[in-house]
């Protein structure tokens, strides 16, 4: 009889997981449940203290401007990620293109939020160039408020979101997309009625690859941010290193994290079913599949518009 | 491909055995050695030549460490493990450490030079009263940098903060203590002030009056910042300034502590109680206040020679401000539990009510 060995071979991950993500996790949930020290650190006593100040309207504040900041950026990367991996699985040279896109990881991350420091500040590239043209003197003040901040978050955590869309564009069958077109739709219908549906999953592993690490930016708005840039992450690392209440920092921590978690157990229990329908969908075995259903109805309506080109 | 999976095998076999070879061999190699004294300063706060010919008289090998704030330099200490035999904490974090036993007394009659150290700065120590724990490196205080060439008309008082045509050109440290200090010196109150109604008034300052002005409050990049001309007034201090500056442009520099003071500190040298080479230490200590190193120490970032008297007849370069301009200054204290209402007023003016 064989025996499963299924436990042994899972033992140095759940190892692994142990002792470097769940153990650190459960000190810090300890560690919002102490009082903290007067010099940092914590005092071996418990208090809900750290949970009492969660409920503080700065805080509400903060992370409301925090959401706001990691949806706006999410959004635009997602809606440049989509036609880049598009772009990239239909291109002949799909290796260079996506070596291309992993380049940037080859430099430190701050050298590259001080690569846009010196390429947007008031002396950097662009406002020499933009003098250079005739504009004023006095320069662009493109940095130091939160657009700069979801700009440079879009650069980047851009790489992110391309790399799973490409993935499931690439295992896309592009030849649905004629048919559709066959069918009447036009060409914009072809993609955000057949292919979106078909890469929902792609789609929000990019949305869960952004939106989280997003959420949590400290270097960022930090050294791109102006004076109320101030995130989630800048209020936790004042709250260790400058203002020393450990406790807090955890409790905000947890929240974080408890917060993302959600979201993302949400997801993973809604993507199973949305992907059954969309994949059990073949135009040519199923007739009265809800795709097909729709594409017939739809040549009038692609008719109304004189071009579809413009679209894509 | 036989050629590229041995040069992976060879590669691997010197990650996995010769570099933690290399390490173990080094670890045991400092245990051995006991002319070595291992200091944690602030980046880049004794200039090499310094160190150099203190090794070269002493024979001992110094390792400099640094760190970029009391607070992480405090929490490494804390952590254990760290060997360092002499370090350079500010003065609030003096009294902090005497306070939590971290530091072992400093041997006065040994240090040849101790007279040599202000008496006025001696005095204004008063983290560690008859200088039992510590002995004092460099007074200063952080000021105001003006770009000359973009801003000609100012009052050399924190006011400059209320111009509302220079809004969006100016900048302030992200250091709580220091910028409410200085709304609080401004005021007339203490920088060390306890008092909620002081500490909200400066909040109101700053939030109504000077905030609206800020491109922001950063304590990384400020000086990288006015180099670049991105701002024209920055709230720092000198010595990075300067050093983000090419000297052809120093002349563009206004630097000046404003007339009403601010907070000031001191940073002291402290020999650690766990040092396992406390006599190298006690020479350096001696050695930093001999009048020609520290006449050295202070031409190498234009300091005034603040603590150290005979020093200040032998300084050879400029200075970015005078050792007089420091007097209405304040030494910053450690406010101990009132930091909260520090913190609380901090984040109203960096988050909003």
């Amino acid at each position: 009889m064989k025996r499963n060995l299924g436990p042994a071979y899972v033992a140095p991950q759940a190892l692994w997981i142990t002792v470097f993500f769940a153990a650190p996790l459960l000190i810090i949930v300890a560690y919002s449940f102490l009082q903290k020290g007067l010099y940092g650190g914590v005092e071996p006593v418990f208090s809900i203290q750290a949970w009492v100040d969660m409920a503080n309207p700065t805080l509400l504040k903060v992370t409301l401007k925090t959401l706001w900041v990691s949806l706006a950026a999410t959004i635009v990367i997602i809606l440049l990620a989509l036609p880049c991996g598009y772009s990239i699985a239909r291109s002949k040279n799909q290796a260079l293109r996506l070596f291309l896109v992993i380049v940037p990881f080859w430099t430190n991350f701050l050298v590259r939020i001080y690569a846009w420091i010196s390429i947007l500040g008031n002396e950097g590239f662009v406002n020499q160039a933009l003098r250079f043209l005739g504009f004023r003197a006095e320069g662009f003040q493109f940095l130091y408020n939160q657009g700069a901040v979801v700009f440079v978050l879009v650069y980047m955590y851009l790489p992110y979101a391309i790399l799973p869309l490409f993935s499931t564009i690439d295992k896309f069958d592009f030849t649905l997309l004629e048919a559709a077109r066959d069918l009447g739709a036009t060409r914009m219908q072809s993609y955000t009625k057949v292919m979106i549906p078909n890469i929902k999953g792609g789609v929000i592993t990019a949305v869960l690859f952004t939106f989280i690490p997003i959420f949590g930016a400290y270097a960022v708005p930090l050294l791109i941010g102006g004076k109320d840039s101030y995130m989630l992450g800048n209020v936790i690392a004042d709250q260790l290193t400058k203002t020393r209440n450990w406790p807090l920092a955890s409790a905000i921590s947890m929240s974080m994290t408890l917060l993302t978690a959600i979201a993302v157990f949400l997801f993973a229990f809604k993507k199973p079913k949305e992907q059954q329908t969309v994949k059990d969908i073949d135009p040519l075995s199923q007739p009265n599949g809800k795709t097909i259903e729709f594409l017939h109805r739809s040549p009038e309506q692609g008719k109304k518009k004189p071009s579809g080109k413009g679209a894509a | 491909m036989n050629k590229i999976l041995r040069a992976v095998k060879s590669a691997l076999f010197i990650m996995v055995f010769i570099i933690p070879g290399l390490f173990l061999t080094g670890c045991t190699k400092k245990e051995e050695a006991s002319n070595k004294l291992y200091i944690f300063n602030w980046t880049y706060y004794t200039p090499d030549s310094v160190i150099e010919k203190f090794e070269k008289e002493y024979g001992i090998d110094v390792v400099y460490d640094s760190f970029a704030s009391n607070e992480e330099m405090f929490a490494k200490l804390k952590a254990g493990g760290a060997n360092y035999d002499l370090c350079f904490p500010s003065g609030d974090y003096v009294s902090i450490m005497i306070k939590e036993g971290m530091l072992a007394k400093i041997d006065k009659s040994a240090l040849k030079n101790f007279g040599n150290i202000d008496p006025g700065v001696l005095a204004k120590s008063d983290f560690d009263p008859g200088n039992e724990y510590s002995v004092p490196y460099y007074m200063g205080a952080a000021g105001v940098a003006v770009n000359k060439t973009k801003v000609s008309s100012y009052d050399r008082s924190w006011s400059i903060f209320c111009k509302k045509d220079l809004a969006g050109k100016m900048i302030m440290l992200d250091d709580m203590r220091e910028v409410l200090g200085d709304a609080l010196k401004y005021l007339g109150y203490s920088v060390n002030s306890a008092s909620e109604a002081e500490i909200n008034a400066a909040r109101d300052l700053i939030d109504k009056e000077w905030k609206p002005n800020l491109l922001k409050f950063d304590a990384e990049a400020f000086a990288k910042n006015f180099a670049a001309g991105e701002v024209w007034v920055a709230q720092g201090y000198a010595e990075s300034i300067y050093a983000e500056m090419d000297p052809s442009r120093w002349n563009e520099v206004d630097f000046f502590i404003p007339v009403e003071g601010g907070p000031s500190y001191i940073d002291s040298m402290v020999i650690l109680k766990d040092s396992k080479n406390s006599k190298a230490a006690l020479s350096f200590i001696d050695f930093i206040h001999r009048p020609e190193i520290y006449a050295e120490f202070c031409d190498a970032f234009g300091f005034p020679a603040t603590a150290n008297v005979p020093a200040r007849s032998l300084k050879k370069g400029p200075q970015y401000y005078s050792a007089e301009s420091l007097e209405p200054c304040e030494l910053k204290k450690d406010v101990g539990a009132d930091l909260e209402k520090y913190n609380a007023a901090w984040q109203q003016i960096k988050i909003g009510k």
